[in-house]
């Protein structure tokens, strides 16, 4: 090892050349082990002469929240003046590495549950040097000081130093390795309702925030990739000749996905594509539509597969059963389309290079770029923008986009800029896969589940990723997730998957494998209640062992008012609760069914995330997950026809819009329990909440998604 | 050929095919990135901006269409308006990951110049065309109705 400090202090010095004449700790005793033990204050924290205090990044901002909850951290041990802090995105080092793997990772909703701690350390330590260099200068006990909005105060006297003015002091001195950490009692922020930090929000509310679509330097070009419309096609040949003729264009090129076309502005390129005649080889993918995906599934539903999860003897517990309640699911490919559009950007300058991009695995990035050019990993330098949403497609395990970039620029003279259209973004795969399901439950005299059969059909997700561990005895995390682990007390179990190949890419999605396991699960468990004639909520609080879900399922029928929820016509209340990412969330939806359509009205939603970090990010995060997850339970599907996506834009990939948005409670019950993951945990409840309801309302069971009222 | 435009307060002479839309005349010749790009079919609204007060989808507006008229954009630093529209976005944490509130912004300001107290129902109406993948919709509702545009 050895080499983090270095590779850290030359990246951070290519961003910011202020760096160095800042706060920097000597790292000592690194060279002999692993990074985790040691505390690296001077890898989060830049304290500049002046009292600037800045904090590096190395969790990527996709909107989740994860720059101000982190920041509150370290602020609040630091005791620094919270709106001026400001922040910066970190370039590549270890010391950012995730806990799952070495390399940079924001996804799974992790960065709090795993980071959190470590920056209220690295403020903590900071906090306690700079006491301690104060306390000498004014030969003052540590008892007389204390500090406040980023200064060091002598209580006694009132003497005042700025942090900045101690930065050469602290320079030299060790760090604590077990600073001592506020009780929550003393803590400012955290645990306390804290809006995103104002540099940030407005910078997002005056359009100042740089994206990766907003880089720009000097002789910046710009590049549209013609890609094959059918998975798995390629080219034959290509007559660039008439595009070429057109203003602006720089250059056409074949690049492993596709043809390339450069240009002086981006319009330019995306208006030559259609000039380029392209001879493909369709493939054999051309012949296949959703229809043929869809039966080669059912295919797979009759024939055994690879064991999720097996205990206890189903065949008799069926046998013996009262009643049985079987469901087929089907649930489509969907893109994650984020609003900015995919982008990077590269430059190849020979021996180096630089790229820029909002990206969720940002060493993945730059490995793979290094790769491409031919390059160590050292000489590429990676830039990590703000993200214009993630939601889990800028974690490309393919890299998609990020090659397509890479391609483009390798062996040019300019920094290049290759931006997707939309129509790219919709149709170009890492989709979360499509789904067939099959689900049974045997139920005894009382209505009690006695056995869960399931067989789940996808590609898998994790599988040859960065994540691949996850990837199990034939199984997939995403196959399983939520649906072998769930929380009611069954005594027998089997639990099938499968996992067709297909040309078409897939890719986790916000909240991954629970986007096809929550709705299976809550659905049938819903099913079972109503066969067991039982207030579906009363039903899975007996079915329940686990006292957490009770307490959230309890707290959501108090908020919901649900023991007085009117009967009317054409409306339902459905019920959820789906613990995944460390943390449970109950919702209850009312939904209101009209002719073909329905309409969710409110949602009621109460999650236990242990201890709520921020809880107005937390309110926010179950806003923006029932948001997005009712696009996907009452609009998105992606179809394939003759090998293509039928959908291109959001014209024919639809989402929801602001009319669509129900009014949404949101209640936080504060566990105490360990911290679990927020971002994507709003997420799976609103799938089948929203179905059960329409059930409650219609008496119809809608199993799959979206759900077209019929 | 030479087109004279005028943003915010500032007149800009471009020289580039007057079919090219203006939201690329924006962000790439102009290097007004505040302006973003979402659909390329007036489909999501990141792209709007105002002309003369009134909110268009700049990814569908060729620079032919613009004659003299005044394009106003997230970035202008003097509308009044426009200034308490951004502090209650502010003020009621709405942006998340942050991309399609220059539209929402400049939608709402459309809004707002037209008709300075709308009911529920015009609010949803004239924001139905603006996307947001982050789902800050509710938050966006709360602002637009907390903000007394007559003040």
């Amino acid at each position: 090892m050895g080499l983090s400090r270095r590779t850290f202090l030359k990246n951070t010095a290519l961003v910011s050349s202020a760096f160095i004449v800042g706060f920097y700790l000597p790292v000592k005793a690194r060279a002999d082990e692993g990074a985790k033990e040691i505390l690296h204050p001077n890898a989060f924290i830049k304290i500049d002469a002046d009292n600037t205090i800045t904090f590096l990044m190395g969790q990527a901002e996709m909107g989740q929240g994860t720059y101000t909850a982190l920041a509150m951290c370290i602020a609040d041990e630091l005791d620094a003046d919270w709106e001026a802090v400001h922040f910066q995105a970190s370039g590549i080092d270890p010391v950012y590495n995730s806990v799952f793997g070495p390399w940079m990772l924001t996804a799974g909703s992790t960065s709090i549950s795993t980071k959190q701690l470590e920056m209220r350390k690295v403020g903590a330590a900071v906090n306690e040097m700079l006491k301690k260099a104060a306390a000498q200068k004014w030969d003052a006990a540590l008892s007389d000081i204390k500090t406040e909005n980023s200064h060091v105060i002598h209580i006694k006297t009132g003497d005042k130093f700025t942090y900045g003015e101690l930065v050469s002091d602290i320079k030299t001195m060790s760090i604590p390795e077990n600073p001592e950490l506020k009780a929550l009692k003393d803590c400012s922020l955290i645990g306390k309702p804290t809006k995103r930090h104002p540099s940030e929000a407005w910078a997002k509310v005056t359009g100042q925030t740089e994206y990766g679509i907003d880089v720009r330097m000097d002789n910046l070009k710009y590049a549209a990739v013609l890609h094959p419309a059918v998975f798995g096609a390629t080219i034959v040949s290509f007559d660039p000749s008439e595009a070429l003729k057109r203003d602006g264009i720089l250059k056409i090129k074949q690049i492993p996905t596709g043809i390339a076309v450069i240009a002086e502005h981006w319009f330019q390129a995306k208006e030559a594509l259609n000039h380029i005649n392209v001879v493909w080889d369709k493939g054999e993918f051309a012949k296949i539509s959703s229809e043929d995906i869809r039966k080669e599934y059912d295919a797979l539903l009759d024939k055994p597969g690879a064991s999720m999860r097996h205990d206890g003897n189903t065949a008799k517990a069926f046998k013996e059963a009262h009643s049985i309640i079987s469901a087929d699911y089907e649930f489509p490919f969907l893109a994650h389309a984020p609003m900015e559009p995919l982008n990077c950007t590269v430059h190849h300058t020979g021996d180096s290079a630089k790229m820029w991009t909002g990206g969720q695995v940002q060493t993945v990035y730059r490995n793979v770029c290094a790769e491409i050019l031919g390059l160590k990993p050292e000489a590429v330098e990676y830039n990590n923008t703000f993200l214009g949403g993630g939601f889990g497609r800028r974690a490309a395990a393919n890299a998609d986009y990020i090659k397509d970039a890479i391609y483009t620029a390798k062996d040019e003279a300019w920094p290049i800029m290759t931006l997707w259209t939309r129509e790219d973004d919709i149709r170009m795969g890492n989709y979360r896969p499509m789904y067939k399901n099959k689900a049974r439950l045997a139920l005894n005299q009382y209505g009690d589940i006695t056995a869960f059969e399931a067989k789940v059909v996808g590609q898998p997700v994790v599988k040859d990723t960065i994540l691949g561990f996850l990837f199990k005895d034939g199984v997939d995390w995403a196959q399983w997730d939520g649906l072998t682990d769930h929380p009611y007390s069954i005594a027998n179990h089997d639990m099938q998957a499968h996992s067709p190949s297909s040309p078409i890419p897939v890719l986790w999605w916000r909240s991954v494998g629970h986007t096809q396991t929550a709705p299976l699960v809550e659905g049938i468990v819903d099913e079972a209640a109503h066969k067991a004639g039982i207030d579906p909520i009363a039903y899975r609080i007996s079915m329940l062992d686990d006292l957490r879900c009770i307490k959230l399922l309890l707290d959501v029928q108090r908020i919901s008012d649900w023991k007085n929820r009117k009967k009317e016509k054409n409306v339902g209340y459905g019920v959820a609760i789906v613990k995944s990412f460390g943390s449970i969330v109950a919702q209850v939806a009312k939904v209101k069914v009209t002719k073909n359509d329905f309409k969710v009205e409110n949602v009621w939603c109460s999650v236990d995330c242990g201890f709520a970090l921020n809880p107005l990010n937390i309110e926010n995060q179950m806003i923006s997950g029932i948001n997005f997850g009712l696009a996907a339970t009452k609009y998105s599907e992606i179809t394939i026809k003759n090998g293509e996506a039928e959908q291109n834009n959001f014209y024919d990939y639809l989402v929801t819009r602001i009319s669509d948005a129900p009014d949404i409670q949101v209640s936080i019950v504060n566990s105490g329990e360990k911290i679990g993951g927020i971002g994507e945990t709003a997420v799976p409840p609103i799938f089948p909440a929203v179905a059960n309801a329409i059930f409650d309302a219609t008496g119809k069971r809608y199993h799959s998604l979206p759900i077209k009222i019929s | 050929m030479t087109t004279k435009l005028k943003i915010d307060g500032t007149t800009y002479d471009v020289t580039v095919d007057e079919d090219t839309p203006l939201l690329w005349v924006l962000r790439e010749y102009l290097n007004l990135t505040g302006t973003k790009y979402g659909c390329g079919a007036a489909q999501c609204g990141a792209c709007t901006v105002l002309l003369d007060g009134k909110a268009i989808r700049s990814c569908a507006t060729f620079l032919k269409e613009i004659g003299d008229k005044e394009i106003m954009t997230i970035a202008n630093t003097t509308d009044p308006l426009l200034k308490k529209i951004q502090e209650a976005w502010v003020e009621e944490d709405v942006p998340q990951c942050g991309y399609c509130q220059s539209g929402q912004i400049m939608n709402a300001t459309g809004l707002l110049k037209a008709n300075s107290n709308p009911t529920e129902e015009e609010i949803l109406a004239e924001m139905n065309g603006n996307i947001c993948r982050c789902g800050t919709y509710n938050r966006i509702k709360n602002a637009i109705k907390k903000i007394n545009a007559g003040a």
